[in-house]
């Protein structure tokens, strides 16, 4: 593990001086163009999975009042697929702003804790250098990018590796969504047939992914029946905030125990 | 004083669009702050693990709420679809899950009503 004041040091220090020192650390120099190719190799088959999401989503989003160039402008603006479902779902004509903003936020309040994370494996890069590179942090990039590190020895992301998964995953969610956009149409009212649960399905999917026992994820079940109730209680949408907000509360008040 | 209907319709398809277009990028910047938050802040110190914990249940209280309806929606072949469709999860990739979804909702609906 590096110490971030002697990497600051080193930065400054001989280049030649650096390099060894690193050297010692990481296995091998890394050539640029092969790590973005093994970045790209390493998420083909995730963007694969990408793709029935995507396309999903692009219909979805058409059936809600989305023109087809609002999709890929979307999704490549906010690049974050469970905030972009859920939006789709709150999504009216004109939309509601606000209540879609609060909702982006906290389905993608994972970010922040993904984001400190992944600190440690960016000591090597200015904060110029890192920004940009955040923006592309979804889950399956940000996985990728430390299990790399983890399985090369080193504290130091591969950044050429990490933009060659970013782009994979990026261009692919983008470009299907729109796809879907495109063709969503043609299939006609997806309710009828029964594409409506396909939705509840990515959802219950993606919830599947980040369950970690019964022990820590009881809070959903608090979500879940209070959105339940005031869903039948309330109109609009209000049951998602305030199904969200009493597992948030629940775990608060009881998540010492 | 009366209005010309079309214009009124016209004038009130333009606020739509242009809301749509200001919420995603408000969904964007909201999106990009909560990739950058937790950076910026530990570049200095560290989350209280508490909060950490708390954080980490939030995406999957918000995923629920999102299907309450869906589960509670007192349609009894939609109910049994989504059974149908938490088995499927736990037992497939989302492809196969995804297609068991649609096909016993359609099939449930046409049956059961």
């Amino acid at each position: 593990m590096t110490d971030p004041s002697s990497n600051d040091v080193h930065l400054i220090a001989a280049d030649s001086a650096e390099q060894t020192i690193t050297d010692s650390i990481d296995d091998t120099p890394l050539n640029q163009r092969s790590e973005l190719l093994r970045g790209v190799t390493t998420a083909l088959p995730m963007t694969l999975g990408f793709i029935p999401f995507a396309l999903v989503l692009g219909a979805q989003a058409v059936q809600q009042g989305f023109t087809v160039l609002q999709v890929p402008l979307m999704t490549g603006v906010n690049f974050a697929g469970g905030s972009e479902f859920t939006a789709i779902s709150l999504w009216t004509s004109p939309p509601h702003l606000l209540l879609i903003v609060a909702m982006t936020f906290l389905v993608n309040s994972r970010h922040i804790i993904m984001g400190a994370a992944l600190v440690p494996f960016m000591r090597h890069l200015s904060k110029k250098q890192s920004l940009p590179l955040l923006f592309f942090m979804c889950d399956e990039a940000w996985a990728m990018g430390i299990t790399d590190c983890q399985k090369r020895n080193t504290m130091r992301l591969s950044v050429p590796f990490y933009l060659g998964v970013a782009a994979c995953l990026y261009s692919s969610w983008v470009i299907f969504t729109g796809i879907g956009a495109a063709v969503g149409p043609l299939i006609g009212d997806v309710e009828q047939y029964g594409f409506d649960m396909a939705f509840t399905a990515v959802f219950l999917v993606l919830l599947k992914g980040m369950w970690r026992g019964v022990s820590r994820c009881w809070p959903w079940l608090v979500s879940l029946v209070v959105a339940g109730v005031l869903y039948h209680l309330l109109p609009g949408a209000w049951y998602v905030a305030g199904g969200t907000l009493a597992g948030i509360i629940a775990a608060l008040i009881w998540g010492k125990h | 004083m009366t209005f010309d209907q079309p214009l009124m319709a016209s004038i009130e398809q333009l606020f739509t669009q242009h809301m749509a277009v200001l919420t995603i990028i408000a969904m964007g910047l909201t999106t990009y702050l909560t990739r950058i938050i937790g950076y910026l802040a530990l570049r200095k110190r560290r989350l209280n693990p508490r909060v950490e914990r708390v954080m980490e249940v939030v995406p999957g209280c918000v995923l629920i709420a999102v299907i309450a309806p869906v589960i509670f929606s007192g349609r009894f072949s939609d109910m049994l679809a989504v059974a149908i469709t938490l088995l499927a999860t736990l037992r497939l990739s989302l492809l196969p899950t995804v297609i068991i979804a649609i096909v016993s909702t359609g099939l449930l609906r046409y049956w059961l009503g």
